[in-house]
This record gives structure tokens, sequence and C-alpha cells, in this order.
């Protein structure tokens, strides 16, 4: 009796077995791989519109682990579109201040803003920073005209003063796994295509990251005056005139002494 | 509050800009000039970029002189003959100097070239109408010689035009290369012009006052249509916001400077521009002259 009890009990187990795999599955998965690293943009398009006075890149995201405690570390990295820049030299002619010798920038990123959550030094070798550009000085400059590393030095400096390059800035944890950096954009900033990169740093290594992509678009009013001044220069050189023309002559309408 | 400048691609406070031009119309409603010589360099001193300062300030030439014109024309105080001479030298005169300009930009010296022509132009015209208007203010009372106007050799050159209006005939020669000279220093200057083109047709041209800013606004008008066309098409520097918010303010200034300005006599008037006029200059060439804070200037490549 026990044995054939025994031998029934087998067989329910037998019978229940796949269902049990069934239902176990996606809960192992799950504890199998779990996002290590998880961010997110709080909008994917900034509007640049006749109002526009800057505005901000919010990263916000998860990680697995315990930021700090069990060694992750985060860092945020955002490169808008490439442009071309000139840094002259001012130079002293005859008493005179005048522009002197000139270096000229190609394909160098328009915004470049670094932020982490312990410095980026602290956390990667020099060669892992080298290899992700994690760092203003390790940030690829080809420089024409002028030679002297000098003009290097004056393009980075003056970036980060008009506040277009950010080396580096702070991103702030809460909650041990919760982490949020918000990334000023001046209104000098250029339209285009914005790449932001997260990446998971873990024992010295980039261990996850992710790619986000944010779209700086000009829209309404500055869209349409940019774009027409743009592709059809002669159209808009005489809407100039025209509109100038007949704000004058509204002047002298509204204000024309009897 | 805040505007964004599409062409200039920053943001600048509407009230500032609204300000200027109603402080640059008061002036010029008070001097009779279109105050171009002015706004330029305030735009260049509050950040936006040269070539923007000049293509809008034309711009704005355009929109500031053309009530005048209307009010001059009704008053039948336009010789359009002479107009037209000079508006002949002024089309090719602006067409080279928009090319100029241009070159000067891809070349990297457009801010000095601006600040040189300003001080040279500035200064000069400055220590002029300085120094005539002190002497008629010291020689007020005395008797002068009445004359319709001085015979100089500029009058003896070939191609002679009758200009009724102006009561003259004289060579084309020297109004068409006046209009080529106003028009080349409107072109890089971002100005109308008339704070030069008074005087000279006064004193170059012999033509008589009463005429001679009707004149000027026509020929005024019309290389500033020229020069913001030209800059919009090739340079694409004329930044239409700007230039509006700098017309609202600049229409309304107009109107009390020109009620001031029939309060103050004539001499008091030209000594005071004048005065202006080198202060402007003076500034300038401080900018020229001291150490730069930053030795070095960064800018998008051409």
């Amino acid at each position: 009796m026990p044995a054939a009890r025994e031998r029934r009990a087998g067989r329910r187990l037998f019978l229940l077995l796949p269902l049990v795999l069934l239902f176990a599955a996606p809960a192992a998965a799950q504890t199998i791989a779990p996002p290590s690293l998880t961010a997110e943009l709080s909008v994917s398009r900034i509007e640049v519109t006749t109002a526009f006075t800057g505005g901000e890149i919010l990263v916000f995201g998860a990680t697995e682990r315990l930021i700090h405690q069990q060694g992750d570390e985060v860092v945020v990295l955002a490169t808008g579109p490439n442009t071309s820049m000139v840094v002259r030299q001012k130079i002293n002619v005859l008493g005179f201040w005048i522009n002197g010798p000139s270096a000229r920038f190609n394909r160098i990123p328009a915004y470049w803003a670094l932020a982490s959550t312990r410095p980026v030094a602290e956390m990667l070798a020099e060669d892992e920073r080298a290899g992700e550009r994690l760092g203003l000085g390790l940030l690829q400059l080809p420089q024409l005209g002028a030679r002297a590393p000098r003009f290097r030095q004056a393009l980075r400096e003056l970036k980060q003063r008009e506040g277009l390059w950010v080396d580096q800035a702070q991103v702030e944890v809460s909650g041990g796994r919760l982490f949020h950096v918000r990334l000023p954009l001046p209104s000098s900033v250029q339209t285009g295509l914005y790449r932001v990169q997260v990446l998971l740093v873990r024992e010295g290594r980039v261990a996850a990251r992710q790619d986000l992509a944010l779209d700086v678009v000009r829209v309404g009013t500055a869209a349409s005056i940019a774009n027409v001044a743009r592709d059809a220069p002669i159209l808009y050189g005489v809407a100039c005139v025209l509109m100038a023309a007949f704000a004058g002559w509204l002047g002298s309408v509204l204000f024309r002494r009897s | 509050m805040q505007v964004y400048l599409p062409i200039a691609e920053m943001s600048v406070d509407a009230l500032l800009l609204l300000g200027i031009g109603f402080g640059v119309g008061w002036l010029s409603g008070l001097f009779g000039v279109g105050g171009g010589f002015l706004l330029t360099p305030l735009l260049i001193l509050i950040g936006i970029p040269s070539p923007v300062a000049v293509g809008s300030g034309a711009n704005q030439t355009l929109g500031a002189s053309v009530s005048g014109l209307i009010a001059q024309w009704r008053r039948g105080n336009v010789d359009v003959r002479m107009g037209m001479v000079l508006l002949a030298g002024g089309f090719v005169g602006s067409a080279a100097g928009v090319q100029l300009f241009a070159w000067l930009r891809r070349a990297g010296q457009v801010d000095l070239a601006v600040a040189i022509f300003y001080v040279v132009v500035l200064g000069t015209v400055g220590a002029l109408m300085v120094r005539e208007s002190l002497g008629a203010i010291l020689r007020r009372g005395r008797a002068r010689p009445k004359r319709l106007h001085e015979h100089l050799w500029i009058h003896g050159l070939p191609l002679k035009m009758r200009f009724r209006k102006s009561r003259l005939y004289i060579s084309v020669i020297p109004p068409v290369l006046l209009g080529f000279s106003i028009g080349v220093l409107s072109a890089i200057m971002g100005v109308g012009g008339g704070f030069m083109l008074v005087p000279a047709m006064i004193y170059l041209l012999g033509m008589p006052t009463s005429v001679v800013i009707g004149t000027s606004l026509f020929q005024v008008v019309f290389v500033a249509a020229n020069v913001t066309f030209l800059q919009a098409a090739q340079v694409g520097s004329v930044d239409i916001v700007l230039t509006m918010l700098l017309l609202a303010g600049g229409v309304a200034g107009a109107q009390f400077g020109a009620a001031m300005g029939g309060k103050l006599r004539g001499e008091e008037t030209r000594a005071l521009l004048g005065a202006l006029v080198l202060a402007v200059a003076a500034a300038l060439l401080w900018e020229l002259l001291s150490v730069p804070d930053q030795p070095f200037v960064i800018g998008p490549a051409p």
C-alpha cells in the first residue's frame, strides 16, 4: 500500500513537473540576468522657439547593485552634433590688438558634457578612459593652421566658459540605486541630434552601457525664419527690406502730426 | 523678457533691444540722422556678433529712414535727380562694400575692420562737426557774406548736369564718387551714412540746406535696402527679429527726439552731435588699444 501510494505520488509529481517548469522559467530568467543598468531621458526632443533661453538634458535611471557601496559607478556622456571652430590669438601690432594667428578645428562636438557619480579618473584607468573619450583632455581635436598647443587649450577654456563643454558634472544618487543628472544647455546651443551614453562602471571596467538620443530642433517662428534665411536667401533679403520699410511707413502713419 | 534671435542664434533681453532702439531713435530724431553709427557699436557691445550687428543695423536704418523720407517727400524737399546720381554711385559702392565685408569675414578680420572704420570715420566727422559748430557759435552775431554756395575746383569737372531743385549746374563725378564712398561705408559699418552725407552735400557739392536732408534720406533708404539685401543673400547675417524689435523702439523714440530737437538751435545741435560722434569713436579706439582680457577668441569656422 505505502509503495503504491508512493508510486502514485511520484506519478503526480511527474505530471506536475512541466507545469512547475512552465511557471518557474520566466522567474528564473529574471533572476539570472536582471538589467544591471537602466537609463532614460526626461524628454527626447528639445524645442528651440523664439522664447528659448536654454534648457537641460535630464538623464535618470537605476542600477541593479548599490552605487558606491557595491562598487557600481555611473558615467553620463552627452555629445552634440559636429561643428568647425576657429581659434584666433589676439596680437599687438603698432599698439592695436588685432586677430593674429589662427587654428581651425574640424569635426569637434558643438556640445560635450561629462557627468559621473565619482571623478572618472578615480574609477577608470587611463587607457579605458581614452578609449571611451571620457575627459576633455582625451577629446580628439584635429588642429589645422597654427600648430601650438595653446590654441587647443584656449578652445577648451572658451567652450567651457560658454557652457557648451562641461567637464565634469556630478551625477546625484538617491536611495542607493537611483541616479539622475541635469546637464545644462545654454541658449547658444546648436540644433541637431545629440547622443547621450550612460555607462555602468564596475571594478574599473565598463560593465554595461545604454545609448540614448535627443533631438534639439528649432520650431515655430524661429525655425521658419532660420530655414527661409538659409534655403532662400534672396527671398529672405527681399522680405527683410519690405518688412523694415513697412514698419517705417507704419510708424510715420501712427505718429503723423497733423 | 528674453527673446531668441534665430540668425544670431542667441537669446537677448527684448526690453534691452527696445530700449536701445528707443534711445537711438530719440537721438536720431533729435539730430535728424539715422543713428546707425550708434546702433551697430551698441549691438556689438551687448554681444551680438559683428556681422549680424552690421547686417541688422543696415536693415534698421532702412526702416528708420523711410518715415523721414516720406515726410520730406511730402514737403517736396527731395532732389530726385541728385538722389539718382548719388544712388548710382551708392549701389556700386555698397555692392563692393559687401564683397569686401565677405572677404574680411573669411580672413577673420571683420571685428577689427569694423572697429577701425568706426574710429577713423567717426573721429574725423566728429572733429569736423565740433570745430565747425563751435566756430559758428563763436562767430554768432557777426554778419557773413551771403552767397548761394562756394565755387570750388570740384565744380569745374566735365560731365556737367543741371540739378534744378538744388539750383546747381555741376559735374556728376563728385556726387557719384560721394555716393560710392558712402555705399562702401554703409556696407561695412551698417550705417546709413547720413551724418557724413549731409555735411558733404553742403560743403562739397554746395547744395542748399533745404533739400539736403530729404535727398540724403533718399540715398540712405535705397543704399540701406541694397546693403540689407546683399548682406542677407550673401553673408546671411540679417536678423529680422532683431531689426523689428529695434524699429519698434526706434519709431517711438524718434518722435520724442524730433519734438525736443525743435527747441535746440542748429549750432548747439551740431556741436552736441559732434561730441557724441567723437565719444563713440573714442570708446571704440579704447577697445582697440586696451589689453584684451581674453588673449584668444573663438568663432564658427567660415
